[in-house]
This record gives C-alpha cells, structure tokens and sequence, in this order.
C-alpha cells in the first residue's frame, strides 16, 4: 500500500487520459474495491503513475489515504517499455477514445521516440485502425490541438477526414470556427461541407475564417433566436455557397427576377439546365383537374409574348457575331 | 540536365533483349536495375507507398505491351471532340502538375515505357493503311510528356521518319520540355507538329512543377521552328485565376515576339476540367494548389468546369487576342459542347466528325503550302 500523498499526481509521463468518464468506474470502487493495483514507479521524493491514473483519481476523491500498488524501481525499465504496458493494460480493460489514441500515438512517436512504421504495425491493429502512415498523421495533428478542439472532436464524433480539415487551418481559425458551430446543428457531411466552404473562401480570397463569419450576412442569422439550429445551418450554408459562388448566384439572381416578371401561375415552375450548362429551358407543373390543365396552359401560353420570357430564350441561344 | 532523376530501373525479362531497351540500359548505366518477372505484384507493392503517385515518377518500368496500342482519345461525352488517336508508347510524365488528370487515371504509377516498339511501328502502318479515312493525327501527349524523356527514351527518332515517309498522317508530339535537341537534324517532311503547353509564369511556378519554365518552352519553340517544324500550342488547361488577362496576354505577347504565327498549325483553347476523383487526390499532394478555388460545376459528362459563362469569356478574350496577331490562326476548342462554340465563334462543327474534317483541312493546306 502506498500513500496517495507520495504520488505525484501532477507528472502525467503515462498518462493518455482525456475527458475521462470516472461515473462508472466510482461506482465500481465504491461497490466492490479496487480490483486491480496501479502500477508506479519510484523517484525522487515519491512516485510516478505508470498506470491507474483514473483508480487514483477516484480514491482520492472518495477520501482513501493509500492505494493498493505495484511499485518498479527507478531504472527497472525504460520509458518506451513503461508506456506500452501502459497502453496495452487500458486497451484491455478500457480502450481509448479518439483523443486518447491520439496522445498516445504522439508520446510513443514524439516523446518516446518510438518507430513510426512499428507502432503502425503493432499498435494500430489493436486501436483497430488500419496500419498507414496517413492515419498516423492525422491522430498525431489532432493530439497537437487545442483541448477545445479535441472537446469538440470527442462530443460530435468528428471523423478522420474532417480532423485532417481541422488540423489544416491556424489555432486562431480554430478558436473562431468552434464559437461558429456551436450555434449550428453540424452532422458529419455538413460539417465537412462547411470546412471545405470556409477554407475554399479563406485561401481564395486571401482573409481568415474570423472574417468569413463575422460578415453581416452570417451574424444576422446566428443572432436569429426563432431559427432552430438546424434551419440556421442551412440558411448559413446558403450564404457560404453565395460566397464561394459570386458568379452562379449572380447567375441565379437575374434568372430568378426575370421569372418573379413571368408571373408564373401556381403550380407551373420555369428552370434552366443544371449550373446554366446546356441549352434551352424547362417547365414543369402540376394540375389536378381539367380545368388546371386548361387553365396553366393558357397562362403559359400568354408568357409566350411576355418580353421577359423571349429574351430569357433568346439568351440561350446567343451566339458571337 | 533533366530536372528529375530515375532512381531505379524495373526491367521486364521479356522486354530485355528489345534493342529500345538495350538503349536505355546504356545511356542509364548508372541507375540500379531490377529484373522483374511479374509486374503486376510491383505495381501493387508500390501502391502501398504513401505517395505512389510521386513515387511512381522516380521509377521506371520497361515491359512489353501486348495489344492494341493506337486508340482514338477518349475526348468525352456530349462535347465535340477532334477525332484525334493517341500512340500508347510511354505512360505516365515525369512531371508533376497538379491539376494533372493522370494522378487518378492511371492504374499504374510507374514512368512505363513499352519496349517492343518494332511491333508498334508494324501496327502503325498497318493503321493508317487501313483506315477509311484519308488522314489522321496521331499523338504520344495524352498519356505522358511526348519529350520530358526524349535524351533517354528516344522515340521521337523513331516516330518522326516514320512519319515523314507518310502521305496519310501526321504525329503531333506535345510537351512542357525543353527537350528538343535530338529532334533538330530529323528530317520531319513537315509532318510532325511539335506543340507545347503554355500557361501564364505565375501558373507555370505554383501549378507545373518540373516542367520547363515559360521562356525555355518558347526557346525551344523557336529552335524548331527554325527547323522547318510546324507548331501547336495549347492553352489548355487554362485557369481562371485573379490575373489571369494580364498573365494570359502576356503569354501570347511572349511567344508571338518570337514565333512567326504563319508557321503555327493550330492552336487549342480548353479551361480546366477534372473527373469528380481528382480533388482529393491532387489536394492532398499539393495542399496549396489554387487551381480548385474557382468556380467550377459538374457538367453532362460528370467532369467540372468553370461556369459557361467564365470560360466563353476566357475563350472570347483569347481569340481576340491571337487573331490580333494573326487573323487566319486556327484555334479551336478542346472538349467544349457546341453551344460553348457557337458563344466563342458565331459557329459550331456540327459534330466530333465535322471538326476531324476541318483539322484534316488545316493539315493538308499547311502541308501543301511546303
């Protein structure tokens, strides 16, 4: 048994720890004990946890003075060798969330200077992931994140390739998005589609992720309190597209006037060819009756002497002369 | 000296006794060589590389192909296409430009040179022979660099006296090299077209990595033409970027300073396009690349482009710009629907077939003029 008060709780070497979930594992000391030592190791005026970071946090909160331990000698084994019982004891009783993989995959690269191609190899398969260095290098950028970051990635269960869209931008980028998001309502592909939105218009217009969002347009949505989070999202990812498509909504704005002048009768819509490539125009309705029938295609015919309409046809069919 | 270095040689055993191969093997003594049995166990070794793309571009497979190698260009669906046929010698570029379609074309990402080139010459002739039509354009540019290579793989010794003995093709080889030498004491009888790539300097630094810079293109422009070469040039892609009227007049003002635009057998306008695929691939080899940052949708053949109104408004500047240099240029436009056309020029081909009509008439006029 050693006393909690000899152990350095403030010397994190082994710990991959990261947001943990201590509910259970209270409940579990409480009811039964500690089942299982920690495991630490001797120097200079006490000791250093190798693993049972979580056991130790416990029991010092449920007031116990010592803990059950296993105790190594100060030059017993190295630290990689400490690490990785470290890491295969919680893979076999808890497993890691993605944060955690990450930490661990940056102390056993970085700090523990372990090979890149052998922990890909050996430690992957166990975290179930596949054995690539593209994999490796987006756990280890997510482990050089900002604790807020990594929050957020954990709680919405951001994927891979939306952390490597994260891992891309500056911290300062980062800080402004999360405030961003918090007020929308991102599932996995929006929140890819509004990453690759603000980081098209961030490069190609030369300004910061800040700059894109505090423009008017986007801010008077998201101080719109009747707006659900999921009608502010659409509505802010509109206002991205016009952004990063100034020439199709330029496009989409004088087709739409001119067909607000048709005066369209209800039921009828007038289209262009998807992304004004092709030639010619549609139209579509609906009619239930006879009468409709009559009725919309009489007013359509109407639309044919309609100078709007002509020029909307003739657009179409410009050629160089 | 080349600006990209092979570092290691894969030698097909069937393909070592070929004399091309013999060739190689002498000019690159210097370069380790593997002799291979299947090279199909290779490739798949290599796509497990993390770059197998950049990689590939290092390494230089020599092997036999056993099939058809003359195939008309893919072009594409619902545009008009101009009948051109491309020669399956080499595949794969050295270069690395980061729009370049092959980054997720190819099933194969070595430099591959397919050695057995008597038999390619046999079914050359045999092609052309048989063909209905009265003429074709044949080509080595659509799946590699037709000259990046050309001090080491000498093909364009081959090809160009092949074709200057013909009355029913021509070759087109098309480049972002200055690889030229070699071809200078050809005699071509004018029926290679010798044709580059041109983009403006800022495009050709961010976007064209290992090709020749802008001025050694139009150097080794002029040193053919002063060969009695007839040229082409290919504005294609192009990129619709910030500057981009100022750095495509430029060009054009570069390079008609110092090429007379009557020995010019055509030139080509096309603006960027890609396959839906290419994004990732070339984003995540080349994270700065600019060149997706426009304004680019999927059109009816699934391939993006810029808005139509972008690229009649690129397309209409450039015909401006090079018939003030010269009225009677021959431009078209590559892998554009007939409305695009009609927009640009006041007119369209009727079809893919059309236009293979009025290039054949361009080439025989150009031949003709001596």
């Amino acid at each position: 048994m050693v006393p909690l008060k000899q152990i350095d709780l403030l010397d994190e070497t082994f710990s991959v720890n990261f947001m943990p979930d201590l509910q259970r594992l209270r409940s579990s000391i409480e009811e039964i004990g500690l089942i299982q030592p920690v495991l630490l190791r001797e120097k200079q005026g006490g000791y250093q946890i190798v693993c049972g970071f979580r056991r130790i946090c416990v029991m010092k909160e449920l007031g116990n003075p010592e803990i059950e331990s296993r105790v190594l000698e100060k030059n017993e084994m190295d630290d990689l060798r400490l690490f990785s019982i470290s890491l295969y004891e919680n893979l076999t009783s808890r497993g890691f969330n993605t944060v955690e993989k990450a930490i661990a995959l940056e102390k056993l690269v970085h700090r523990f200077q372990a090979d890149p191609l052998a922990v890909t190899k050996n430690l992957f398969p166990l975290f179930s992931l596949e054995s690539n260095e593209k994999i490796l290098n987006t756990y280890l950028s997510l482990a050089r994140m900002e604790d807020e970051v990594k929050r957020y990635v954990l709680r919405e269960e951001v994927s891979r390739s939306n952390i490597r869209k994260l891992a891309a931008l500056s911290p300062d980028d980062r800080k402004d998005l999360l405030s961003f998001f918090s007020s929308l309502k991102l599932g996995e592909n929006r929140l890819r589609e509004m990453l690759t939105l603000l980081e098209e218009i961030s490069r190609r217009d030369r300004c910061t992720i800040r700059e894109i969002v505090h423009q008017p347009e986007i801010q008077a949505i998201l101080f719109q309190k009747k707006l659900t989070p999921s009608q502010r999202t659409e509505r802010v990812k509109k206002v991205l597209m016009d952004f990063r498509y100034p020439r199709m909504r330029q496009m989409e704005e004088r087709f739409e006037k001119k067909r607000r002048d048709l005066n369209l009768p209800p039921g009828a819509s007038l289209l262009h060819p998807p992304f004004f490539e092709g030639k010619g125009l549609r139209i579509e309705f609906q009619f239930e009756t006879l009468e409709e029938y009559r009725s919309i295609l009489s007013s359509l015919s109407q639309i044919a002497n309609k100078k709007e309409f002509q020029e909307m046809i003739k657009e179409g069919k410009e050629q160089r002369a | 000296m080349l600006p990209f270095q092979i570092e290691k040689i894969y030698l097909d055993e069937k393909a070592e006794r070929d004399w091309v191969s013999q060739r190689i093997l002498k000019t690159l003594s210097h370069v380790p060589v593997e002799r291979i049995q299947d090279k199909r166990a290779l490739i798949k070794r290599f796509f497990s590389e993390p770059d197998p793309v950049g990689a590939g571009k290092r390494h230089l497979l020599i092997t036999r192909f056993y099939g058809r190698r003359l195939k008309p260009c893919p072009g594409t669906s619902h545009h008009i296409c101009c009948g051109y046929y491309v020669i399956n010698a080499l595949t794969n570029c050295p270069m690395d430009c980061s729009y370049c379609v092959l980054q997720g074309y190819l099933n194969n990402p070595f430099l591959t040179l397919y050695s057995n080139w008597d038999e390619l010459i046999q079914e050359m002739d045999l092609f052309l022979s048989a063909s209905s039509q009265a003429f074709l354009r044949l080509g080595t540019g659509e799946l590699s660099d037709s000259l990046a290579l050309d001090s080491i793989i000498p093909l364009s010794q081959v090809l160009i006296p092949f074709f200057a003995r013909r009355e029913d093709g021509i070759l087109e080889l098309k480049t972002k090299s200055a690889e030229v030498d070699q071809l200078l004491d050809l005699k071509h009888g004018g029926k290679t077209v010798i044709s580059w790539s041109l983009n403006p300097i800022q495009i050709i630094e961010e976007e064209e990595m290992r090709t020749a810079s802008l001025k050694d293109r139009i150097d080794a422009a002029v040193r053919c033409q002063e060969r009695g070469y007839p040229l082409g040039f290919h504005f294609d892609p192009m990129i619709y970027y910030r500057e981009w009227e100022e750095g495509y007049r430029e060009v054009i003002h570069s390079l008609f300073h110092r090429i007379d635009p009557k020995g010019v057998m055509w030139v080509s306008l096309g603006g960027f396009r890609y396959p839906p695929q290419l994004k990732a691939i070339a984003e995540e080899r080349f994270p700065k690349t600019e060149v997706f940052l426009g304004e680019l949708f999927p059109g009816k053949d699934s391939k993006f482009r810029y808005l139509r109104e972008i690229r009649v408004e690129m397309y209409q500047k450039m015909v401006d710009w090079l018939r003030e240099i010269d009225p009677n240029l021959f431009i078209y436009l590559c892998m554009e629907s007939k409305e695009v056309w009609e927009k640009v020029f006041g007119w369209a081909p009727k079809n893919s077939s059309r236009l293979n009509q009025w290039f054949n008439e361009r080439v025989k006029e150009f031949i003709n003029r001596g």
